[in-house]
């Protein structure tokens, strides 16, 4: 039977949307990086990151003052309120500066 | 504005990615050295710069919207344990989209074999009458149709068109990942498209 296939040709190609990834997925997929990553090894010290132009939030920054680089290597997202409000909450009203979480949230 | 830095990335708006563009380069070395270096931010900035375009391009291909998630979250995990293999000479985008490719193609050859893919039409033979895109309507109208129709099919049905249309997979492919004929296929095709243009006309 010959038949046409144009037609569905043309929705596919025509559906091709704009989308963007749910916040919260987002956040999701971060926190299963991080495990995966810290998992492996240790990561890399947050003096280094910042060294390397990354911006770290105000818990990373307190927490590598006070333990003066000796504990860098944590995965201090783990422990934050952030992470819980970003893999639970769409859109969640995050405004940490330099908070991955909140980084995800902008549009 | 720091080097490396997610704001001085030209690829965010995707320009690097265009025909004619050249893909790879210093930036894209320097975060896949910091990723493999386990470095937190870098990692972050890899989600922020493309989870958008692989949830977009799963979401397009997928015949189960409640996969898509695990998928792309799947696609991310495979990219980090992969990265020492990315040699810079695509685009990260390029390259990820190649991980989803295969993610999708692993999802189908287990979707396909978990699906009786016996023809389940009760509906008469006859051909349906060729529908017509309703130009007024825009893209994500249209999508909402496609998908509203689509859902109205048996799983079979929609499993082997979205493949087969939207994935964009050849009838050899999918009868490769089914373990099915290619004839079977083409049959089982016949069906859904009729069934598909049918509802589609009536909806």
């Amino acid at each position: 039977m010959a038949e046409s296939s144009r037609f569905l040709e043309e929705v596919a190609e025509a559906t091709d949307v704009e989308r963007r990834a749910p916040t919260r997925l987002k956040s999701r997929i971060y926190s299963a990086l991080m495990r995966q990553a810290a998992a492996s090894g240790p990561l890399r010290p947050l003096g280094a990151c910042e060294q390397a132009g990354g911006t770290l939030c105000v818990f990373e920054k307190l927490a590598h003052a006070a333990a003066l680089g000796s504990l860098d290597e944590l995965n201090y997202c783990r422990a934050c309120h952030a992470r819980v409000l970003g893999e639970r909450v769409e859109r969640a009203p995050l405004a940490w500066h330099g908070c991955p979480y909140a980084d995800f949230q902008k549009i | 504005m720091k080097p490396g830095s997610v704001q001085d990335d030209s690829r965010q708006t995707g320009a690097a990615d265009l025909p004619g563009m050249v893909p790879g380069g210093a930036a894209d070395a320097a975060r896949r050295d910091a990723i493999l270096d386990r470095d937190r931010k870098a990692i972050a900035e890899l989600v922020t710069l493309h989870a958008d375009t692989i949830y977009r391009f799963i979401y397009h291909r997928l015949d189960r919207p409640e996969s898509v998630d695990d998928l792309v979250q799947e696609v991310f995990l495979a990219a980090l344990k992969a990265f020492a293999g990315y040699r810079v000479e695509s685009s990260p985008r390029t390259w990820l989209i190649g991980i989803a490719r295969h993610k999708i193609a692993d999802y189908y050859r287990e979707r396909l074999r978990s699906l009786v893919l016996e023809d389940p039409a009760t509906a008469g033979d006859e051909p349906a009458a060729e529908p017509r895109l309703d130009e007024s309507l825009d893209r994500r109208k249209l999508d909402e149709k496609a998908r509203a129709v689509l859902s109205t099919l048996p799983e079979a049905y929609r499993a082997v068109l979205v493949c087969r249309y939207w994935d964009q997979r050849s009838v050899g492919e999918i009868a490769e990942m089914s373990g099915k004929t290619e004839k079977a296929i083409e049959r089982l095709l016949a069906r859904a498209r009729q069934q598909f243009k049918r509802r589609w006309t009536d909806g």
